[in-house]
């Protein structure tokens, strides 16, 4: 079996068509993403809260927007300032404080994440050189005082590479295997396989395993990509998220085993492989929350097997949470593989 | 163990119709055994129960002295198979793919993919794929991968349908030799020549029935007539002519004016008979042409039906 297994496993490599919907596929997407995330790349987006009014803070503010570096947003409240900064809507907030002087000892407050180290180097001796620059008569005085916040919530980007993994997935679980067992019974493999006393178990044992490592290194590759290459930042245990990818995985198996016993030729089976997967990619909230879809579709969103794993998924990379707090997830996907697995053992058929 | 095949009162419905209706014959061990008859004579049915593919509605099938029903497995261990249809996968090399089935099998029948590459003649292509073959070359690796575990008995579902004479040819060679290592071998065909070329015994089978069990010298003599003369005169015969015909124990059926098929009775003393005659009453033939009885008569015979549409 694990001959079989490795020999799927080489199938799968040399198989175009699957290796488009496992990994470039998702990649694209992957990529695509990335690059619209870091698309101010080489700048810096600052919020600036004045708590004085006077000419030196306007100075000191003209001074940082001339910059082509910085992108400056004012902002009158210190609370909405943050809240920006955790929903990733801006990158600093400094904070300058009442009856402003370049010389005043008082320091400036400057907050960000820790998601760029680099750039916060880099942000951060610029502002200071604006304080320094600004009157070299005067000694100066002022410093900044940093306060590094660690990122409590994920940027659009994490979300939706979460949602790429369940994606990439979802369909190369759904269309690859609805495709090649569609193909296995038009050319008579599975009935080849039933002449040889090969318990039939082991066949599709050893065809849901290959499927399932592939899954995982999808997932790393998917991961690894967005995390190297784009700066996506994905905590959490791995052991939760990898046993969130392989029951997701073994759910949307199943239903490519149900197409391919509802189709009766390889294309059709890709068809309806896909008819099943690109809307589920929409509507389980792959790029955006299913709650803010119109009329019914929130509920229907639940309904889908989807959501779940994704829901685990962003529960466990991004908010950190243990396994046991996602039970609800986990006890719908096994549900989701108790229902897939009676439905496809009774409509399979090898001729 | 005489008898490699055992079936005894074999019956299979889809529904309501009979694909297989109540037959019974046995196959002996060494021999090459055809099923002949037509598309949708129950060829393939039959071979799918033997294969364990199907199962009867009723009767009893003992391969290798193991009832099919109680021991698939170790029939399955000890049985080589070709299917009507089978592609292999599409991403693996020759090798890897006798070399994956192999592993089906337990470690002690299995045969080495290289030697069965060698055996049919395709090991200058152990690493292409299938779909890079030929007609010809796929049938005989289908064939040899139907050898992977060391067969007793190998069941070939029409090995040469669709091939051209020479693959043919080729394919008939190589059931022979795989028969002479003593491997007892059981195809289904619907060429007569294929038959009469390569079996020792015969099934002739039509709509789900099994009408003849013999050796295909026993099936055509088992014919009222031995000999077909064709015979066309410049001037029709006449009737002294016919009636000395007659004598010869033959029948003379009149195709045209001046063309007659002359069905002898009798072996080739007739024959030699019927010759003489033709010479000495100064008959003016524009042609003669003598067939010995074929499958196809029996066939026909048999059957009332063409064994084959399109011949």
């Amino acid at each position: 079996m694990i001959q079989l297994t490795l020999y799927n496993l080489k199938i799968m490599s040399r198989n175009r068509h699957s290796t488009f919907w496992a990994l470039f596929f998702p990649l694209l997407l992957v990529v695509v993403f990335g690059l619209f995330q870091v698309g101010n790349f080489g700048g810096a987006t600052v919020t600036i809260v004045n708590n004085s009014t006077n000419d030196e803070s306007k100075e000191l503010i003209d001074q940082i927007s001339s910059n082509n570096f910085f992108e400056v947003k004012q902002i009158g409240s210190t609370e909405e300032a943050l809240n920006q900064l955790n929903n990733g809507e801006t990158e600093y907030v400094l904070t300058i404080p009442p009856e402003f002087t370049y010389n005043m000892n008082e320091a400036l407050s400057l907050q960000y994440t820790d998601q760029d180290p680099q750039q916060n180097e880099i942000t951060l001796l610029m502002l200071s050189n604006f304080l320094d620059r600004t009157n070299t008569a005067s000694p100066n005085n002022n410093t900044i005082q940093t306060i590094e916040i660690k990122k409590p919530e994920a940027t659009y980007f994490d979300t939706v590479l979460l949602g790429l993994v369940g994606l990439g997935i979802m369909t190369n679980s759904i269309i690859s295997i609805a495709v090649k067992i569609s193909n296995y019974r038009n050319q008579s493999i599975l009935k080849r396989m039933l002449v040889t006393p090969l318990p039939i178990w082991k066949f599709f044992a050893s065809e849901i395993t290959a499927h399932l490592i592939l899954a995982i290194i999808q997932a790393i590759i998917i991961l690894g990509v967005g995390i190297l290459l784009f700066g996506a930042s994905i905590r959490g245990n791995p052991a939760g998220l990898l046993l969130i990818i392989l029951l997701g995985s073994v759910v949307f198996l199943n239903i490519g085993f149900i197409m391919s016993a509802w189709t009766n030729s390889p294309s059709a089976a890709s068809g309806m492989g896909n008819a099943i997967a690109l809307p589920m990619i929409f509507f389980s909230g792959t790029f955006f929350s299913a709650t803010t879809l119109p009329w019914i579709m929130p509920i229907l969103s639940e309904a889908l097997p989807l959501t779940p794993m994704l829901s685990a998924l962003r529960d466990i990379g991004i908010n950190g949470y243990p396994i046991w707090a996602v039970w609800q997830d986990i006890a719908a996907l096994a549900a989701w593989i108790v229902v897939t697995s009676v439905i496809a053992i009774k409509v399979f058929r090898f001729n | 163990m005489d008898e490699a095949i055992r079936v005894e009162s074999l019956k299979k419905y889809y529904g309501k119709f009979v694909a297989v209706d109540d037959i019974s014959f046995n196959v002996r061990s060494g021999e090459i055994f055809g099923i002949l008859g037509p598309n949708g004579a129950g060829k393939t049915t039959t071979l799918e129960i033997l294969e364990g593919l199907l199962s009867p509605n009723s009767g009893t099938v003992t391969i290798l002295d193991l009832d099919i029903l109680k021991h698939p497995k170790a029939i399955k261990t000890r049985i080589g198979v070709q299917l009507q249809s089978s592609a292999y996968y599409d991403y693996l090399n020759l090798l890897e793919i006798l070399t994956i089935l192999a592993s089906f099998y337990p470690a002690g029948v299995r045969e080495n993919p290289a030697d069965i590459l060698k055996r049919v003649n395709l090991y200058s292509k152990a690493n292409q794929r299938v779909k890079t073959l030929s007609g010809g070359e796929k049938q005989r690796f289908t064939i040899a991968a139907s050898l992977i575990n060391k067969p007793e008995l190998l069941i070939l579902d029409e090995p040469t349908t669709g091939l051209d004479p020479r693959s043919r040819r080729n394919i008939w060679q190589l059931i022979e030799e795989i028969n002479k290592t003593g491997i007892t071998v059981v195809l289904t065909t619907h060429y007569m020549d294929e038959a009469e070329a390569l079996c020792q015994r015969l099934a002739i089978m039509d709509n789900g029935h099994l009408i003849a069990v013999d050796t295909p010298s026993n099936l055509r003599a088992s014919l009222e007539y031995q000999y077909a003369v064709k015979l066309t005169v410049e001037k029709p015969l006449n009737e002294a002519q016919i009636l000395s015909m007659n004598s010869l124990n033959a029948k003379i059926e009149t195709k045209s004016e001046n063309a007659y098929v002359i069905k002898l009775k009798d072996g080739t003393d007739s024959l030699d008979i019927l010759l003489k005659n033709i010479v000495t009453d100064n008959v003016k033939f524009q042609n003669l042409e003598i067939t010995p009885v074929t499958l196809e008569d029996v066939f026909l015979e048999l059957t009332g039906n063409e064994l084959q549409e399109d011949l």
